[in-house]
């Protein structure tokens, strides 16, 4: 498979596992750590030797055990299943049931290993929340209650995830790139720029360029234009 | 499915056959622990078992915590977690995976080191060993990691003298926000009054009562108060402490079981009078007093306990090196014989609640109170 097509399977089950922890009402973080530890395993490992789905259903319920958020196994088990089989049935309890819990189940140890136990991962959420804290001071009140600055920088920093590039950039990087990108498609302007000795994200990040951000933009841009494809070619 | 079992599927997770096991040295709260060397390197090491039998809901989440919680822990302190091992399905274990937690080697845990009537702790090393003890806490208070199961036999010594909290199996991350964790945490003799009387949006201070009882242990060289049901604890509490009443310990009313349960009314707390028997320094008896604090909200922290006169005036500190080089075999709780002939009653188990004791069940302890 070309690393393009690779991609769209994993922009696939990506999308797979965010619409089944919607409906798992996870939070952002646990479906970011789920999103993480699934880029991070097929990091090493080859798209043809596995099933993504069972590792991205797998990648679910342990980001659930990481982020202390209770989500039973059952309940991951039927969630994911109903997503990936829209024209079937519900599951019945039942052989195959009990086969995928099993797999599930199975497969956790088998991530953790792979991953050398290294579940942990610093999320770009919390510097997307302070800095849009700090920047909503920067602004007219009145502007920054018009323009959805924040809904938009935090959707796109959720889309983010269909593609890899949490693991290669930090998560201050991530956090001021998609401020920079929310306010550029909002065409909003942080005062005073021109005259200020720093430009505001530097205030945020030391070690951080324009040419990471736009680094990060291109690539969040690529992402959405996968998105159009695989859209446009249907599911 | 990924062909598990298969070679070279593992890059980063060693096999347990690098270790060679030398000798059982006791019981996890999930799991045997061993003495065990490096084949190669010849280093001596601690190895957790990770029981898995019968995890219907996949990898233990209280096995992800610990694992999870010793990565980011790393201070002289707390227990050194080196890696972690596999082994690999076979027949012995009835094909199961098993996972080991792999820790530096620590000769001594402060139980084993108490019941033998050889090691004597002057008073500045009793200094060294709160102080290092609540350095710890101090630690991981700090990571907002609750330990939850402090007991002198989960607090290990290196033969140079560094204490170590060890056994993180059922610590957990805590916030500031209001929560409803487990109270069933924490051995029964070491578990303090508010997580007795049912709370569950507890903190730090669970832990320095831990540390209180264990503070007196280093005198009375047994467990303070070995009750045998939670009823049987908190009158033991009560008769040391106090009666728990709201005078004491505002709010105290409104926890689940205050009404429900039959607290022993009219005693007067006796914390410095009756452990002056054991301890004759009155900084330690006030230290000990403010950690044995009923009402967890005014119990000591670990920074202000660090910063008592106990440890600021002479005898100063001092580190264990000396008096342990006098000793050359490994003093484990586990292996240790009983510490005398009297009987005490078995702690009663109930289900998903720590251990009962942890203790061998040859050890019998005289009770103090």
């Amino acid at each position: 498979m070309s690393s393009d097509n690779e991609a769209r399977v994993h922009f696939r089950v990506i999308r797979y596992m965010h619409e089944a922890g919607l409906k798992l009402h996870l939070q952002s973080v646990p479906l970011a750590t789920a999103s993480t530890i699934y880029h991070r395993f097929f990091r090493q490992a080859a798209l043809k030797d596995f099933d993504p789905y069972l590792i991205g259903a797998t990648c679910i319920s342990l980001a659930c055990k990481v982020e202390e958020e209770s989500v039973r196994l059952r309940d991951i088990v039927n969630v994911c299943y109903r997503t990936l089989h829209k024209n079937k049935a519900p599951l019945e309890i039942g052989e195959t049931f009990w086969a995928l819990r099993e797999s599930v189940a199975s497969c956790e140890l088998f991530l953790l290993r792979a991953l050398k136990f290294k579940v942990v991962f610093p999320h770009p959420h919390k510097y997307l929340v302070h800095y849009l804290r700090a920047l909503s001071d920067w602004v007219e009140p009145k502007v920054w209650e018009e323009v959805p600055v924040c809904r938009t920088a935090w959707a796109m920093l959720r889309d983010s995830y269909h593609s890899s590039f949490c693991l290669d950039h930090p998560p201050e990087h991530v956090a001021v790139a998609v401020i920079y990108f929310a306010l550029l498609t909002h065409g909003l302007e942080v005062p005073c720029q021109k005259y200020a000795k720093k430009k505001w994200w530097q205030v945020f990040s030391k070690d951080l360029s324009l040419d990471i951000i736009q680094d990060i933009i291109t690539k969040l841009m690529t992402m959405y234009d996968m998105e159009n494809q695989l859209s446009s070619s249907s599911r | 499915m990924p062909k598990a079992g298969e070679e070279g599927y593992y890059p980063f997770c060693p096999d347990e056959s690098k270790y060679e096991k030398l000798a059982k040295i006791g019981q996890g709260t999930f799991g045997e622990v061993f003495k065990a060397r490096d084949k190669k390197t010849k280093n001596v090491v601690a190895m957790k078992k990770v029981l898995m039998e019968n995890e219907k809901e996949g990898f233990p989440i209280t096995a992800l915590r610990e694992i999870k919680i010793l990565q980011v822990l790393k201070n002289d302190n707390i227990v050194n977690l080196l890696e972690i091992c596999r082994a690999k399905p076979a027949p012995y274990n009835r094909y199961k995976s098993t996972v080991y937690l792999v820790f530096e080697f620590c000769e001594h845990d402060l139980a084993g080191l108490l019941s033998n009537p050889q090691v004597k702790f002057s008073l500045a090393e009793i200094k060294k060993v709160m102080q290092q003890l609540l350095n710890g806490l101090y630690y991981i208070h700090s990571n907002k990691i609750l330990h939850r199961d402090m007991k002198a036999a989960n607090i290990l010594i290196t033969k140079t003298g560094r204490l170590k909290l060890a056994d993180f199996g059922l610590a957990r991350a805590f916030s500031d926000k209001l929560n409803r964790y487990t109270n069933r945490v924490v051995t029964l003799w070491y578990r303090p009054p508010e997580l007795l009387l049912g709370e569950r949006n507890y903190g730090p201070a669970i832990d320095l009562w831990g540390g209180g009882c264990i503070m007196a242990e280093m005198w009375t060289r047994s467990p303070i108060m070995q009750g045998n049901t939670e009823q049987h604890q908190l009158t033991l509490i009560s008769q040391l402490c106090g009666a728990i009443a709201p005078e004491v310990w505002p709010g105290v009313e409104k926890l689940d079981l205050f009404t429900k349960i039959e607290l022993p009314k009219g005693d007067k707390r006796k914390v410095k009078e009756r452990l002056h028997k054991f301890v004759k320094d009155q900084y330690a008896l006030d230290l000990l007093d403010k950690l044995l604090t009923l009402d967890p909200s005014k119990r000591v922290n670990s920074d202000d306990a660090l910063n008592h006169d106990f440890f600021w005036v002479d005898p100063l500190p001092q580190d264990l090196n000396n008096m342990l080089s006098r000793h050359n075999k490994s003093m484990f709780e586990y292996l240790a014989p009983p510490r005398r002939r009297v009987p005490i009653h078995q702690q009663p188990q109930h289900p998903g609640a720590v251990r009962p004791t942890g203790h061998n069940p040859d050890q019998h302890f005289e009770p103090i109170f």
